[in-house]
Order: C-alpha cells, then sequence, then structure tokens
C-alpha cells in the first residue's frame, strides 16, 4: 500500500517536471533545427544550429542588446537594493508619527498598473529631453530611472527587516556607530539571504522588462534582448530557428544568475535569517 | 475601516490624475528632434517599420535609388508591427514629439484611427507624388478630409493558392478553380475532404481575416463610409459568416493557434489551399519540396451583385509625421516610391516587394514565371487582380469591432441564429465605439 502510495506520488512529479521542463527542451531542440521543422514540431535535434547562429549574428546586433540589458539591469539591481533596504530598514526601525499610514499609500501605489503612468512618464522625459538629453528619451538612463524602486521592493525588504534582531542596533549604537555605519556594518552582512533574494527578483524583471524600455528607446544601439527578440519575430516570414537560438541566449544570464544564488533565494524567500 | 477608504479614495485620485495629465495639453506639441543635418550637409531621417526581409528591405532599396535634390540620409529602425503602434500611441498621445520618427509605416487598417486620433501629427504629402497613379482601393484608408497622408505601399491583393495535386484528386482543373464564388469553394472543398481526406484550409478562430476578404470582395466591410456601425444588416457579413459556419460544421478547416501553425499546416502539406494575401508566397515557397505542387487563382467572390473576384488582406503605407524634417522625408517618398517605375521592377526582383503603384506593373520583373508555381506569372496575375479590388473605408475600429464578432461568432458556431447574433454584436459595438 506504502509502495502504490509512493509510485503514485512519484508519477504525479515526474508528469510535473515533464510539462515544466519540456518547453525548454523544446527550445533548446527548435534552436539546432530549420524554421520549418521547428514550425513542424519536430523533437530530434538537427543540424542547423551553426547556420541558425551564423544567420542570428548576420541578421542583428546581439551584442550590442546583450551588452545594453546587461548595464540595465546590473545598475537597475544595484539600486533597487540599495534604496529598497534603505527604506525597508527605516520603515521597520525607525518610530514616525504616520509612518503606517505613508506605507500603506506606498502598498497602495503596486495596484496602478504602469500602463496607466506611461503616458505621462514619457511626457516627462520628453521635457526632461530638452534640458538634459544626456538622461532623455532614448538614453538607456532613462529607461533605469523609473524602474529602480517599486513599492515591491520596500514591502519585501521591511518583512525580512521583521525577523532582523532589533537588539543588534541597540548594541551598535551603545558601540558609538553612526546610523548608517549600524545600516552598512550590521544590517547588510546578516541580512544577505533577503538581499540575494531581491537581486534575482530585481535582475530578473529588469532583463525581462519590455514595455518601458520598448517606448522610451528608439535607436538600435539603445535595444535591449526583449525588444530584439520581438523584433526578430515580426516580420510576414520569421525564422523560428534564429528566434530560437536568440531565446536561449537571452535566458542563459537569468538562468545563470537564479542558479548561482539558488539557495540564497530559497532561504530569503522564507524569511529566515541567521543571526 | 474608515481610514482605508479615505486612503484609497487618495490613490484613486492620484491615478486618476496622472493619467488624465499625458491626455491634455496636446497643442503644444514640441517640435521633435528626430531630423537633424549630419556633417557631410545631408539631413538625416530616421524612419520606423517592421520585417528586415520586407519593408525594411524595401526602405534600403528606396534610399539606393533616392535621387532627389535634398541629400538625405536614412536610418530605418527595426520594430515589430505591434511595438510601432505601442510606440506610437505613447509618443504622440505624450503630446511630445520627441523621440517620433519621420518616416513610419502603419497597416492600412489602422490608418484611420491614427489620423483621425492625432490630427496634426501627420503631414500632407499629396503634393510629391500623384495619388491617382495608385490602386484606387489604397486610397480611402490614407487620406483624411479630402487630404493624403499616406503613400500607399505594398498590396495585400489576395489570391486562392492551392495545391494542384490535391485539387487533381478531387478532380478539379485550374480552369475549373478561376472566379469561384465562395459558395462553390466550400463544394470543392467537400469533394477534397472526401477523395483525399485532406482539411481545405486552415483557420486561427481568433484571425478573422477570411471574413474581411470575403466581405471586401463586394466592397462592403464593418462600418460604412460615414463611420456608421454596419453589421445588423450587412447582407456580404451574414453571407460571409454563413460560409464560414459550413466550413466549420463540415469539418473542412484545420484549426490553428497561431502563425506558426498556420505556416505549419501548409507546409506540412496538411491542407490544400491557402485564399490569404499574396504575402503568404514566400511562406509557401520556404517548403522546397513542394516546388510544382502549388498555383494560384483568384479569390473566389460572394455570390452578390457588384462582387468581384479581387480582394484585400493586410498591406501597409508610408506616413511623414509633423515634426522637422517633413519635406526631406516627403520628398524621399515622392522620390522612390511614389515615382520611380525602374525602382519598383528592383523591389520585386531583389525585395518581392509588390507595390501598388500601377504604371509599375508593365515592367519586366512583373512577366517573371515561376516555377515553384509550375511556371505560372504569380506577380502579373496579382498585379492585374490589384488593381479590381473594390475600394473600402477601413474606419477606426476594424480589430476593436473584430473582437467583439471574435466572441460573439463562437455562439454562433454552438447554434445561436445568425440574426441575433450580429444584433447583439451591433449593440455591443455601438455601445464601446460611439
Amino acid at each position: 500500500m506504502k509502495k502504490i502510495k509512493r509510485f503514485l506520488i512519484y508519477l504525479f512529479l515526474s508528469i510535473a517536471a515533464i510539462v515544466s521542463i519540456f518547453p525548454f527542451l523544446w527550445m533548446l531542440i527548435s534552436m539546432t533545427n530549420k524554421s520549418v521543422d521547428v514550425t513542424g514540431g519536430r523533437l530530434i535535434p538537427g543540424s542547423h544550429f551553426l547556420e541558425n547562429l551564423r544567420n542570428l549574428f548576420a541578421t542583428v546586433e546581439i551584442g550590442t542588446a546583450l551588452m545594453n540589458s546587461f548595464i540595465i539591469a546590473i545598475i537597475t539591481t544595484i539600486l533597487t537594493l540599495l534604496i529598497g533596504s534603505l527604506a525597508g530598514y527605516g520603515f521597520e526601525i525607525y518610530r514616525t508619527k504616520g509612518k503606517d499610514m505613508i506605507f500603506n499609500i506606498l502598498l497602495l501605489s503596486m495596484m496602478i498598473p504602469f500602463a496607466a503612468i506611461m503616458i505621462p512618464l514619457y511626457r516627462f522625459f520628453g521635457q526632461v529631453s530638452s534640458v538634459a538629453p544626456a538622461i532623455g528619451i532614448d538614453t538607456l538612463a532613462a529607461a533605469i530611472l523609473p524602474t529602480i524602486i517599486t513599492a515591491f521592493f520596500i514591502f519585501f525588504f521591511r518583512q525580512n527587516t521583521k525577523m532582523f534582531a532589533k537588539d543588534l542596533v541597540e548594541a551598535g549604537r551603545i558601540d558609538g556607530l553612526s546610523e548608517l555605519g549600524i545600516f552598512f556594518r550590521i544590517y547588510l552582512p546578516t541580512m544577505k539571504t533577503t538581499y540575494a533574494a531581491a537581486a534575482i527578483i530585481a535582475f530578473m524583471n529588469s532583463w525581462n522588462n519590455y514595455l518601458w524600455p520598448l517606448v522610451v528607446l528608439q535607436s538600435p544601439e539603445n535595444q535591449t534582448i526583449p525588444l530584439l527578440i520581438s523584433n526578430l519575430g515580426a516580420g510576414y516570414t520569421p525564422d523560428y530557428g534564429v528566434i530560437m537560438t536568440a531565446i536561449v541566449i537571452a535566458t542563459l544570464p537569468t538562468a545563470l544568475v537564479f542558479f548561482l544564488m539558488q539557495r540564497h533565494f530559497v532561504a530569503g524567500m522564507m524569511g529566515s535569517v541567521k543571526g | 475601516m474608515g481610514k482605508k477608504i479615505w486612503l484609497f479614495i487618495v490613490v484613486l485620485l492620484t491615478t486618476f490624475l496622472l493619467a488624465a495629465c499625458g491626455g491634455g495639453n496636446s497643442e503644444e506639441s514640441s517640435s521633435g528632434d528626430a531630423s537633424e543635418t549630419t556633417a557631410d550637409g545631408a539631413t538625416k531621417i530616421v524612419a520606423w517599420a517592421w520585417d528586415p526581409n520586407f519593408n525594411i528591405a524595401a526602405l534600403n532599396l528606396a534610399s539606393e535609388n533616392y535621387n532627389g535634390d535634398t541629400e538625405i540620409e536614412l536610418e530605418v529602425i527595426e520594430n515589430a508591427q505591434d511595438d510601432i503602434v505601442q510606440k506610437l500611441n505613447t509618443g504622440l498621445s505624450s503630446g511630445t514629439m520627441k523621440g517620433m520618427p519621420n518616416l513610419v509605416l502603419i497597416e492600412d487598417q489602422r490608418a484611420q484611427s491614427f489620423l483621425q486620433s492625432y490630427p496634426d501629427a501627420f503631414y500632407p504629402i499629396g503634393d510629391y507624388f500623384n495619388p491617382e497613379d495608385f490602386a484606387d482601393y489604397k486610397l480611402a484608408p490614407t487620406s483624411l478630409e479630402g487630404e493624403q497622408y499616406g503613400l500607399p505601399f505594398d498590396t495585400g491583393a489576395t489570391g486562392f493558392f492551392y495545391r494542384t495535386d490535391y485539387l487533381e484528386e478531387a478532380g478539379y482543373t485550374h480552369d475549373d478553380l478561376v472566379d469561384l464564388t465562395w459558395a462553390e469553394f466550400v463544394e470543392i472543398a467537400k469533394d477534397v475532404k472526401e477523395q483525399t481526406g485532406h482539411a481545405m484550409l486552415a483557420l486561427d478562430p481568433n484571425d478573422l481575416g477570411i471574413l474581411r476578404i470575403m466581405m471586401q470582395t463586394t466592397g462592403t466591410w464593418y462600418t460604412t463610409e460615414d463611420g456608421t456601425i454596419n453589421l445588423a444588416d450587412n447582407e456580404p457579413l451574414k453571407r460571409a459568416l454563413e460560409h464560414y459556419k459550413e466550413l466549420m460544421d463540415n469539418d473542412l478547416v484545420k484549426l490553428v493557434s497561431d502563425w506558426s501553425q498556420y505556416l505549419a499546416a501548409f507546409n506540412s502539406g496538411d491542407v490544400a489551399s491557402v485564399p490569404a494575401g499574396n504575402w503568404i508566397a514566400p511562406s509557401i515557397e520556404a517548403e522546397e519540396s513542394q516546388s510544382g505542387l502549388w498555383a494560384v487563382a483568384p479569390i473566389p467572390r460572394l455570390d452578390m451583385e457588384g462582387a468581384v473576384n479581387a480582394s484585400n488582406h493586410g498591406g501597409s503605407s508610408w506616413y511623414v509625421l509633423n515634426i522637422d524634417g517633413k519635406e526631406a522625408a516627403a520628398e524621399f517618398l515622392g522620390n522612390t516610391f511614389g515615382s520611380n517605375v525602374d525602382f519598383y521592377q528592383s523591389l520585386l526582383t531583389d525585395v518581392g516587394a509588390i507595390g501598388t503603384y500601377i504604371p509599375a506593373s508593365e515592367g519586366d520583373a512583373y512577366q517573371f514565371e515561376n516555377e515553384f508555381f509550375g511556371g505560372q506569372k504569380v506577380i502579373y496575375d496579382i498585379s492585374q487582380w490589384m488593381e479590381e479590388i473594390p475600394q473600402v473605408d477601413y474606419g477606426m475600429n476594424t480589430y476593436g469591432i473584430e473582437d467583439i464578432i471574435s466572441a460573439e461568432l463562437q455562439q454562433y458556431l454552438n447554434g445561436k441564429s445568425l440574426e441575433d447574433m450580429l444584433a447583439d454584436a451591433q449593440a455591443q459595438a455601438e455601445a464601446q465605439f460611439k
């Protein structure tokens, strides 16, 4: 009886695993096939990988796009972590009148869809362009600035700070550390797992961000990876082999970041803190 | 509790204000910065288009063929069509013309919504070429209130592409397939299914292109010329829907859910025909093993007074934005797409694009005998059908209305009566697009 139960559990898990892994497998197989075979649903690896790769590099500037995506994602991630953790820490540690009300307003701002603020934001950057073209429309800075902090990360850090032993702050103060010193020397090292989890989420969000970069970045030399892939699929006769190759290349960095930080990610999401 | 509601109202108001700021003040549209003069004195023109093998290749070719007075340096920026629509809508409704291009490609069925929503954003270019040189049906969608805003580009002239081997097996020759009605098409589809086991065509239930193709053979659309929504009493649409249902009910259609499956349906040899815009031809030719097995006949017509065996499916035109550099951009279009017959010959041989410039169809390139289609002069045939396409005014909301019909269509297929279905669709559309 126990064996049957075990068997059923494993059967269910195996099916679930196949269902989740299959799209990735198909992506990897399609990368090696001709476009006609991809649309035909061919499940056997083919011999067109090098040709697809050559075509990809011949038709689009994938190197530039990767570079742009990296610059945007890395800067966004660093700023998100810094600002988000400072704000979350502040909200939890310090006592101020009206703190919770401000926090609630912040949380409600999570409900405003980006599409609703996109047009005023574009108008704003249009005006910025006339004064400071270096951070105006069609610059990487314009793609980064509106995305560096969202209420979600402040909330995330505040929730995790609840687990942080507040005695450490008192101890730091008694030992004569400045408030920033306490944050950087005591808080930051003990909250590594939270930072790791937030880093993964921030990096992935930024890497996959589509709508705002699409609207604000115009020149090909500022293009990011999701925009490039969208363009590849836009032809009347798209080459699906090439598209799959580009998607695999675009997936690698996020996969890498995730696997490197996977352990911290799980720990961080569970909210456990060693300290 | 009361406090939370109060907070909620504050946020709602803020959202509303933020969203509202975007819409207003469009009269203060500052001049854009897309155009600038380069070091060697040439005017720089920025163009947005999609599909590197087609539209963008055409632009680059035009740039090589340009021989006007103003020195021009063209920069083409590639974006997917939906992305261009998104970017244009955001940029134009924000009221700042910053970051907007000089030239942009817009699909004909969307053009009116741009021209009417952003009246001052586009530059009239009727003085830079002769609109009468272009296929009639292209002029209504590209103009507004007597002003010509778009320069017509590619044709979506349709063809009835079919597998000669399957149709022969079912007992039909090319002559049997010329100048059909859609009713005859359905009967042939039944024979093909019976004799060969193949479905006649592939359809994506979310894409009602086939209904538009049928409707336009009679020169009607979802809306009338004055913009009134025309569904409930639209006789051609009724006929088209009846044919659609008959095809579905008799299992003559292979259902697909996206573009790649649609392509696969004929590349794999599953379906016997593809009634679609001529731009589908390169996708058919992609399966080299089927060379010689295809031919193309005129698109079937609806069995009604005044219907012709010609229709349209897709197609786009070039527009000039009303920002610095507009004269140079208009001159560029007029000099190339607007008047150069030789350019259209290389456009056809190098890019495979069939323009809507009528004088071009007398050129040599149009006489090419395509071996893939058994030596048929496919391009020449299509350019002849193109001249017959009935003109319709696509109006503002083609795709919006189609979403409504799409939902209603499923109920019709499940047994709702045609009259009820169209009356409901009409009521919904009127409520949504007053």
